[in-house]
This record gives C-alpha cells, sequence and structure tokens, in this order.
C-alpha cells in the first residue's frame, strides 16, 4: 500500500463558501436598488412627503446605511451597478461578454471599456468558468432551482433530463455577436442571464415594475425545469460559452486523485454541468465550483494547478471493478496467501 | 477543423459586409421624442457603446432615467431615455461619471463643458400656446433652467427666448404649466 494524496482539508468546504458567495452578490443586487432609492430621497430632502411606507423603508435603509456613510447621496455611490458591470469602491468591472459584444457592435476597440473587463479576464484565464459557480446571481436561482426540481421529484412529478449537445451555446455566442453586429447594438445583453436579471431586479424596485426580459428569465427557469436540468447553462449560455473558451487552459482545476476513489459516481450525480469527474472529464466548462469535492466520501478530488486535464486513470483504486482486476492479475499462491 | 475555420471564417465576413447595408434598412427609431441621459454619443455610435447595465439609471438621484423595453424597437430595448415632460434632467452629470462603456462620456459639472459636452437636444417655444406671448406674464419656463440667461433669456413680460446654447436638459418642458407645454425639447440623436 502506497501513501494516499489527501486533499487540503479545506477544499470540501469550498463550496460553503460559494453558496455564500452567490448569496451575498444576490442580495448586494437586490439592495443596491434600494439604496438608490434611498439616496434620491435624501438629495431631494423628501422625507416629510414621502408616504407612510415609503418613510420604513427609508428608515430602513437609514439603520443599514448609517454607520457606513455620512452623507448618503454622496457615499453610497461607492458600490454601484450590476454584475454585467459595475463599480466597485472606484473600481469599474465589466463582464467580459460585454466587451466582447460591444466590440462586435460598434466593430472598433473602445479601449477605456475593454480595460474594465480585464481583471475578470485573467481570473477566468487562471480559474476557467468560476464566474458561473461563484458569481453569477442568475446562476444562484437556477441552482435553487435545481434544488427545487428534486422536490418536484420526489413529489412524483418528472422533470426534464434531456441531454443536448453542449456545443450548442458557442452557437449561441456566435449568433448572438452576428447579430449584435448587423444591428450596430448589444443584443447580447437582452439574451444573458445575469445582465437580464440584474437590470429586472433594479427596473421592478426603482422603476416600479419588470421589463420584457423577467419574462425571458422566468422562461430559462422554466426551462431548466421541463427540458434539461441547467440547461440554459449547460447548453445555451453566450457567456458561458465564452468563459469556457478562456477557462479552457485554466491553471486551477479540480482532478481525481484515483488512488482514492472508489468508483460511487456521486460526484457526477452531483456535478450542476452535467460533467464526468468519474472519468476524469472536466473539460473546458467546469466552474470550480468545488460541488464534487465537498461529496466525495472517500477525498478522491482535489484541486490542482496544471494547464490540462490528466487523461482517464481508468477505475477507482478503492472501487471494486480494479479491485476485481487486480485479483485477476495478481499469481493465484499470493491470492491464497491474503 | 480547416473547413470548420474556413465556414467561420466565411460567415464572420458575410456578417461584417452585411452589416451596414442592415442598419440602414433596420428602422432605428420609433416616433417616441424622447432624450438620451447628458453626454451620450450621437444615436447610432451610443446604441453600438450602450451595454445596457442600468448604472446611469441608478446613479440618477432625479430619476429621471427610464429603459426602453420593445416600444422603441429592439436595437434599443434596456437602453436609458428621458422623456422631459416627465422629468427633466437635472445636469449633475453622474451618469456619464458611471457609464463604463463610453456611451454616456463623463463631462466635468461646470459651464463650459457642459456647453461644449451636452447635446441633449434643444428647447422651442411655441408662441401660440405660451402664455407670455399671450400677454400673461409667467416666465416660469426661464426659473426652471439650469443655465439661466446663457440658455434662456427673457424679454417683456418674461417672454421665454431659447438661445443657441440650450443643452435640452429639459427642466423647462418638465415646468411648463400650460397643457399642453408651451416649451419643448427637439431631441439631438446626432
Amino acid at each position: 500500500m502506497h501513501a494516499t494524496r489527501k486533499p487540503f482539508f479545506l477544499w470540501r468546504h469550498l463550496n460553503k463558501l460559494r453558496w455564500l458567495t452567490l448569496a451575498t452578490v444576490f442580495s448586494m443586487l437586490v439592495l443596491l436598488p434600494f439604496l438608490h432609492v434611498y439616496q434620491t430621497y435624501v438629495a431631494a430632502h423628501a422625507y416629510d412627503l414621502l408616504a407612510p411606507q415609503e418613510q420604513e423603508l427609508y428608515d430602513t435603509m437609514e439603520a443599514l446605511t448609517a454607520p457606513f456613510v455620512t452623507d448618503p447621496a454622496e457615499d453610497l455611490d461607492a458600490v454601484k451597478g450590476n454584475t454585467w458591470s459595475g463599480n466597485l469602491f472606484g473600481l469599474k468591472l465589466s463582464d467580459p461578454l460585454a466587451a466582447l459584444s460591444q466590440v462586435a457592435a460598434g466593430m472598433n476597440l473602445y479601449t477605456p471599456f475593454l480595460l474594465t473587463a480585464l481583471i475578470p479576464v485573467v481570473f477566468t484565464l487562471l480559474f476557467g468558468r468560476f464566474y458561473c459557480g461563484w458569481i453569477c446571481p442568475a446562476s444562484f436561482l437556477y441552482e435553487l432551482n435545481s434544488n427545487f426540481a428534486i422536490l418536484l421529484r420526489r413529489i412524483g412529478l418528472s422533470t426534464g433530463h434531456r441531454k443536448l449537445d453542449r456545443r450548442f451555446k458557442y452557437l449561441v455566442l456566435g449568433a448572438g455577436l452576428v447579430l449584435s453586429m448587423l444591428t450596430g447594438s448589444v443584443i447580447v445583453a437582452a439574451i444573458y442571464p445575469p445582465a437580464v436579471l440584474g437590470r429586472e431586479i433594479y427596473y421592478a424596485v426603482a422603476l416600479g415594475g419588470f421589463g420584457a426580459g423577467a419574462v425571458f428569465f422566468a422562461a430559462t427557469m422554466l426551462f431548466d425545469l421541463m427540458v434539461a436540468q441547467r440547461g440554459f447553462c449547460r447548453y445555451l449560455c453566450p457567456g458561458g460559452a465564452l468563459y469556457s473558451l478562456l477557462g479552457r487552459y485554466r491553471l486551477v482545476r479540480v482532478q481525481r486523485v484515483v488512488e482514492n476513489c472508489n468508483d460511487c459516481a456521486k460526484c457526477n450525480a452531483i456535478c450542476e454541468f452535467g460533467l464526468d469527474p468519474l472519468r476524469d472529464g472536466f473539460g473546458q466548462e467546469c466552474n470550480n465550483c468545488a460541488a464534487c469535492i465537498a461529496v466525495c466520501p472517500t477525498d478522491a478530488l482535489t484541486f490542482e494547478i496544471r494547464p490540462s486535464d490528466i487523461a482517464y486513470q481508468g477505475p477507482g483504486h478503492l472501487g471494486k471493478r480494479y479491485q476485481h482486476r487486480q485479483r485477476r492479475e495478481t499469481p493465484p499462491e499470493v491470492e491464497a496467501t491474503a | 477543423m480547416q473547413r470548420r475555420t474556413f465556414i467561420k471564417s466565411i460567415g464572420i465576413a458575410a456578417g461584417a459586409a452585411a452589416a451596414p447595408a442592415a442598419r440602414a434598412v433596420l428602422p432605428v427609431r420609433s416616433s417616441i421624442r424622447y432624450l438620451r441621459p447628458p453626454g451620450a454619443v450621437a444615436e447610432d455610435e451610443f446604441l453600438s457603446r450602450c451595454i445596457r447595465c442600468g448604472q446611469c439609471g441608478e446613479a440618477c438621484p432625479n430619476r429621471c432615467i427610464s429603459y426602453f423595453g420593445m416600444g422603441n424597437g429592439l436595437s434599443s430595448l434596456d437602453t436609458p431615455y428621458i422623456i422631459p415632460r416627465e422629468k427633466g434632467c437635472i445636469l449633475c452629470m453622474k451618469c456619464g461619471e458611471v457609464c463604463p462603456s463610453g456611451a454616456i462620456q463623463p463631462i466635468v459639472r461646470e459651464l463650459e463643458p457642459i456647453l461644449e459636452g451636452v447635446r441633449m437636444g434643444r428647447a422651442v417655444v411655441d408662441k401660440r400656446l405660451c402664455l407670455s406671448y399671450q400677454g400673461k406674464t409667467c416666465g416660469v419656463c426661464y426659473r426652471a433652467c439650469p443655465l439661466q440667461d446663457v440658455a434662456i433669456t427673457v424679454g417683456m413680460l418674461e417672454q421665454p427666448h431659447v438661445t443657441d446654447k440650450c443643452v435640452g436638459c429639459g427642466l423647462c418642458e418638465r415646468s411648463c404649466i400650460q397643457m399642453p407645454q408651451a416649451i419643448r425639447i427637439v431631441p439631438n440623436y446626432g
């Protein structure tokens, strides 16, 4: 028996941190429009004119922000926007897809904007499609939706589990960019769930109602429920396609430690993107969400720093198939003594 | 693989060639009279630069910026606009500051840069509707103007005269006490 590699013990808790991050991003997305509304009240000195419910909102926001700001009308501008494009304490960050689709729509390079996508691009080169698993507010709702589907199945309703071609999303990305180019308008923003969601929450809170995008988003949720689990992210999302392409040679990736694996296939069952960790099939679409690491009962999955996946390593050494084969290959007298 | 790249490049080339033609054919705007936020670049360029992030509206302390649904065509979907009669722009210039994509250019909040860079439109007075021109002294539009005596001056009976320095913020149209309004912004889409 040779020494087995144990993954760093914190890796299996990363999934909890991920849920925390997703929830934080989502709640910020809801909170920011409320803060904006509050700011406008402050700027207008309008407290006395507000309806009682609005005054309640004002009081809540004041209580929430008072410890952090002295002048709400100005200081609360520090964090603005959404995950499509936002402002974080003076640092402007944008989705690489926003940059790319602007290039397609205008057919020129506007450097100040391209630079805002630089940090996300670098992170994607390092961590692959991490945005999809760790930040995307739509992902948060889609994952809850997956859990909801489990609930539905438990009470006997059947949910969609079709397998489509995952290359289809690259086609969507291409079509979106070509359409942006043809219309000279950033059309991609209308079919990219996190961008849609960021806007729609803002519309609902600050402008008094959802827009057309809410219908689109509801449709994607239904698609996930009725056609394919996490179907939009897996097969259709143009942003996911771009992130996958950028993350193809990511340095940080989840890998299987074959010595620890017992072929239980829990990783394949938990994988939201329908990948194949059991057979070392991570590919460019793994979003490093670490759900498989968290679920693995034998510590057989860990993070590695390498630019490509390991080829299929065969059945796990703790599994029946491997041990059966070992027994057949070892001479009979050794087996008798053992 | 090679064939695939070839087909791909053909597709991209065809798209690039068809783009100007398609732009000429597709209707760009409807009959809605709207303004773009202050500092917005010319309409065609604006549509290609705006990424629909909604930050301009979120920065607007006056909440005058709304967003298009399908009403102004697919290419305008989710882009910001201002209907001056509903709410004018107070020229705080915060939207240009937050706009990441260069669709709204950042402009310093001082007279010269604003006169230079803001081209939302220009106010036009309808003398048949304007109270001051009917002999009833009013002057509300003049008092609402953030660029008093620069963009708008008053004569006898507070009769408004819009100069060519008007940037089209729409506060005069918003404040006009006539119904329908006697002063309107004619938008400048560049």
